[in-house]
This record gives C-alpha cells, structure tokens and sequence, in this order.
C-alpha cells in the first residue's frame, strides 16, 4: 500500500481518486480482516461516499486538505458522531457517539477517510488485545502471535497494509508497543499535544492519542494535522505546531543521544544486540552517545500502575447503569445494583478498578497513591535533568518481541512489565517514537525507542527519521 | 503501604466490583501479587518532594457555562428511556 505522504499528494494532484484509495484499502480488509481482526466494524458505503466527495471537490478545483482520501482507521474508543464506540467492551455494546472527538475532527478537515474502528483491549487495558470483547487481534507478522496492545487492531491494520495510518492512544505504550511488536512506526507526543476531547477516559494524567504509520515521514504528517490547542481539553498545550513533516534536518550530526544507566541490563541479548547495533548506526551517522542517569525510572513500572489505576477506578465510576452501561434490572438495593451493573466489565478493568481504589482509599492514600504521586516527580526531575545534557535518549521499545497468544495469562505481572520502557514516557509526560530496528532470530520485529522532552517532538521524529533512512 | 491488611476479597467489595467465590479464589492470588510489587514503591525515599498545585490549576478551565443545545439533544437522545428533555432511570432506593 502507498504511504499517506504518496496517497495524498497522487489525489490532490488527480493521479489517483479518493474512491481508489479508499477501495484498495476496503480489498485489503476484506481480504485479511477475517484472519487478522484488527478492524471491529468497517463503514465501506459511508467511506465511499466520502471519498466520491473528496473526489467531486477536486473536480471542481477545490484545494484538498493534508490527508486528501487518506484510509484512516480509528481506535475503538475515539468518538464518531453517529457510529458505535464501545472500547471493545461489552459494557458500552450499544453506544453510539453523539459528537466528534477533535481528533476525528481534524481528520475529517484534512480531507482523511475514515474507515473504520479498530480493535483494541477492553478500555485501552492491557498490553497484548487479548482483552477485546471481539477476540484478539493478530499479529501480521505471524497469526499465532498477538499485535500488542491496547491499538493492536490499529497497528496490526497498518502492519497488513489495509490503512497507511490508524489512530490509538498511549497511556503506558498502547501504541508504541504495538508499533514495535508489528514493525511499524508508533508515536505518542508529549502530554497535552493532542486534544483527548471525544476519547474514552481511562487515565487523564497519562492518556494522550498517538498515530500509527509506515515510516516516520507519514508520523510526522500525521501529527502536524492533529496536534495544537483545543478549549474543549483544559490539558491541551496552546503552543504553536511546527510543520513536522518539512522541518527534517539534513543530518544528525552532533545530535547527542542520551543511553541510559543500567537500561540494557537483564535484557533478552537478542533486544539488546539491536539495540546496541541501533546507538552504533546512531554514532556512524554523526550522533554522539552520552551515557545519561535517570535512577528512578526503574520504579516507573508500579508508579503507573497504582496512578493509572487510581485514575481510572475515578473516571470508570460513570459506568454505572445510569449515566452509561449495562444496568441491571433485577438488583434489590442501590449497593446490589452498583455491583451488578458492573458485571460486564472484563477481568483486567475490574482488577484495576479494584487496585486503583484500593489505593486511593483513605487508609492507603498516604502510603500508596500519594507516594507513587511523589516517586512520579521523582522521576520526572530525573529525565529533566538528563535531558538538560542530551537532545534525545535511547531505549528499546519492549523488553520482548510479540509474543504468542495466549502467553502469560496467569502471570499478569510478566505483561505489565512489557511496558516497562514505555510507561516511563507517560508517567514523565515526554514524546515517545518507536521505530523498527531489525528481526529477532524468529524474524520477529524489535522496535527501537527515542524519548524526548515534551514539544519537542521534533527532535525524536528528525532522529527516527535518519535512523530509519540509514537502515 | 497497608495493603497487606487487605485481602482481594474486601478490596473488591469496596471498590464495589462483585466476585464469585470461583473468582476470588482463581483472582485472589493475582491481586495480592500486584500488591505486594506495588509495595517496592514504599522503599523511595520521597523526602523534600513537594507537589505543586500550581501546575494543576493551570488546566482548569474557565468559570463560564458553555450551552450547545444540539449536543445536549444528542445526549439525551441516546437515553432509551426519557421523557421531554429529561431520562428516566431505575429507581434504587
């Protein structure tokens, strides 16, 4: 399939129309969806129409936006006036969007298709897809195997070429896992970047929408469409949007790229192999490697855990039957109905629900949330300080490649720290991209990460960038 | 941390989440692994770290009511149960 970048510029410039775009794309889903079920509902009529729009609008010498009859998939808890969203939850089965999320907004300005939802773990939970009503996703890269999580629908649809970009949201990694695990490019820009108006809550100290794409190129597009201020998101930054898309530098040279301390210790050897040979193409392509601290980011992990959690145990309460969800009709008091209405919620949110209130209850709240709350800014001041010296930092994106379905399900732990380098993005508020870096032995993809400080999301798309052309 | 005074089965009543006698004891052990990791939280030292809430406050918003009829309409009709502009849910008490 062609990159956005090449999609948008052939229909603006009527060497392909919107309704062939959009058809390829429909083929393609048609043709591998039932095997790999990363889309959760697909609009063919409506995206057609669209498309025929676009194209008529062309006709008549309209200038077309960014994203001229671009196929774009959207993660099943971003809202689109008049479809379902249901998070891949069986407790929101049957909603409907009664508006725009700003992000759908801003797609639809730039002249995008959307095409469909994406599947995804049950209210963004979870590391793997394995939690979606709809069944898991899989892996493009081997069927056996999951997408990552929680876009994994959204990756897995790019990764299998059936959209050139998909949305998701990142609260601990869910799309720069997912990138990683399918081979793809996955970026969460810094808190705030993007307007979350219109996104299903889960953890409003920590969500932020990401995009899932090719090549960092088509990211860095991407991006340029839907960052910038937003008065209906009181956390949207009011700063201007570089064109990130044209601002690559020719070169990286003197870009100093921070390692961190003790990153790569205990790590599988085939990650740390690629990771290594990754900072060496760095250097050979005019970086300098600094060695950079940040102590407290190993502590990351169980910070998000309990902040996240407390946060979403808050922002989950208006599922209650009455304001949204499942409500029971036969439970005999109001503590009775609270319980039952929350019946249809899947393991993995019930157990954080119960983790995050536990934590906040008053007889814990000292100890365990106020304390995460504190080890949090612990860690944000490491990463500003290291940031002080170095312009990007280094990491692997996951400490594994995808692993097989089905894995790890009685050993939670095992996947929450699969987010181990990614939560550390959320957690200190940066801009995170993952970038492919090569194959494990399995020819599984390894992804490569570059942190850096949040609006300057520049800097880590301009590294990827070089990177990726030097591979 | 306190959490160990805690066991999955009250932790989960107060956070008003029913289990099965199945589920807390297939659900129990996991609940009492993750916090018994949370609790490496409680060796940093956080002494000197003060919270501002300055940062907080700068992402409320304005004190003004915002009207949009349209959308209020849209809310509203997405209620299976109303009446006028108002819905009707279960009574509980």
């Amino acid at each position: 399939m062609k990159t956005v970048f090449e999609i948008a510029q052939a229909v603006r410039n009527g060497e392909l129309t919107a309704r062939e775009a959009v058809l390829e794309s429909l083929c393609k889903i048609k043709e591998l969806n039932p095997q790999i079920n990363a889309f959760v509902e697909v609009w063919p009529e409506e995206a057609l129409k669209r498309a025929e729009e676009i194209d008529a609008r062309r006709e008549k010498g309209e200038k077309l936006g960014a994203l001229a009859g671009v196929p774009v998939g959207i993660k099943d808890n971003i809202l689109y006036k008049g479809h379902k969203a249901t998070c891949c939850s069986k407790m929101l089965e049957n909603y409907v969007a009664p508006y725009n999320a700003t992000v759908v907004e801003k797609l639809l300005a730039a002249d995008a298709v959307i095409i469909g939802r994406t599947n995804m773990d049950e209210f963004a939970m979870g590391s793997s897809n394995q939690t979606s009503v709809y069944g898991p996703a899989h892996n493009p890269v081997d069927f056996d195997r999951v997408p990552g999580g929680s876009s994994g629908g959204s990756a897995a649809a790019v990764a299998a070429g059936m959209v050139p970009a998909a949305l998701g949201t990142d609260t601990g990694g869910s799309v720069r896992q997912p990138a990683s695990f399918c081979g793809i490019v996955g970026v969460k820009p810094g808190y705030g970047r993007i307007s979350r108006y219109g996104i299903v809550a889960f953890s409003s100290g920590a969500d932020q929408v990401g995009v899932l794409t090719s090549d960092v190129k088509d990211a860095a597009l991407m991006l340029e469409v839907l960052c910038g201020r937003d008065n209906n998101d009181s956390t949207s930054l009011d700063e201007p949007v570089p064109a990130f898309s044209q601002n690559f530098t020719p070169d990286i040279k003197g870009l100093k790229v921070g390692m961190p301390k003790g990153f790569l210790d205990d790590l599988d050897p085939e990650i740390k192999e690629k990771i290594l040979q990754a900072a060496d193409k760095m250097k050979s392509l005019g970086a300098e490697l600094v060695e950079v601290e940040v102590p407290h980011a190993k502590y990351s992990a169980p910070c998000y855990y309990i902040i996240t959690s407390a946060e979403a145990s808050s922002n989950l309460a208006r599922f209650d039957g009455i304001r949204y969800g499942y409500s029971a009709k036969d439970a005999k008091d109001l503590n009775d109905q609270y319980e039952s209405n929350r019946a249809p919620f899947g393991w993995e949110v019930k157990k954080r629900i119960i983790i995050g209130s536990t934590a906040l209850r008053a007889e814990n709240y000292k100890e365990c949330y106020l304390q995460a709350v504190k080890v949090r800014e612990l860690i944000k001041r490491d990463f500003a300080e290291a940031f002080k010296n170095v312009d990007v930092i280094l990491t692997p994106t996951s400490p594994t490649t995808a692993f097989t379905l089905g894995a790890h399900k009685d050993n939670p732990l095992a996947v929450y720290l699969a987010d181990l380098y990614t939560c550390q993005g959320n957690i200190g508020g940066l801009a995170g991209i993952s970038v492919p870096c090569g194959n494990d032995k399995l020819g599984l993809p390894v992804g490569l990460q570059f942190y850096g400080p949040i609006l300057q999301e520049e800097k880590i798309l301009n590294a990827a960038y070089h990177f990726e052309k030097g591979l | 941390m306190i959490l160990e005074k805690d066991n999955a089965s009250r932790c989960a009543r107060m956070a008003k989440i029913k289990l099965t006698p199945a589920e807390e004891e297939q659900y129990g052990a996991q609940l009492q692994e993750l916090f018994n990791w949370v609790k490496q939280l409680s060796t940093v030292d956080v002494s000197g770290v003060e919270l501002s809430s300055a940062a907080q406050a700068a992402y409320l918003r304005p004190d003004q009511p915002v009207t949009d009829p349209a959308l209020a309409q849209a809310i509203v009709g997405a209620f299976n149960d109303k009446e006028g502009a108002s819905v009707k849910v279960k009574k509980v008490l």
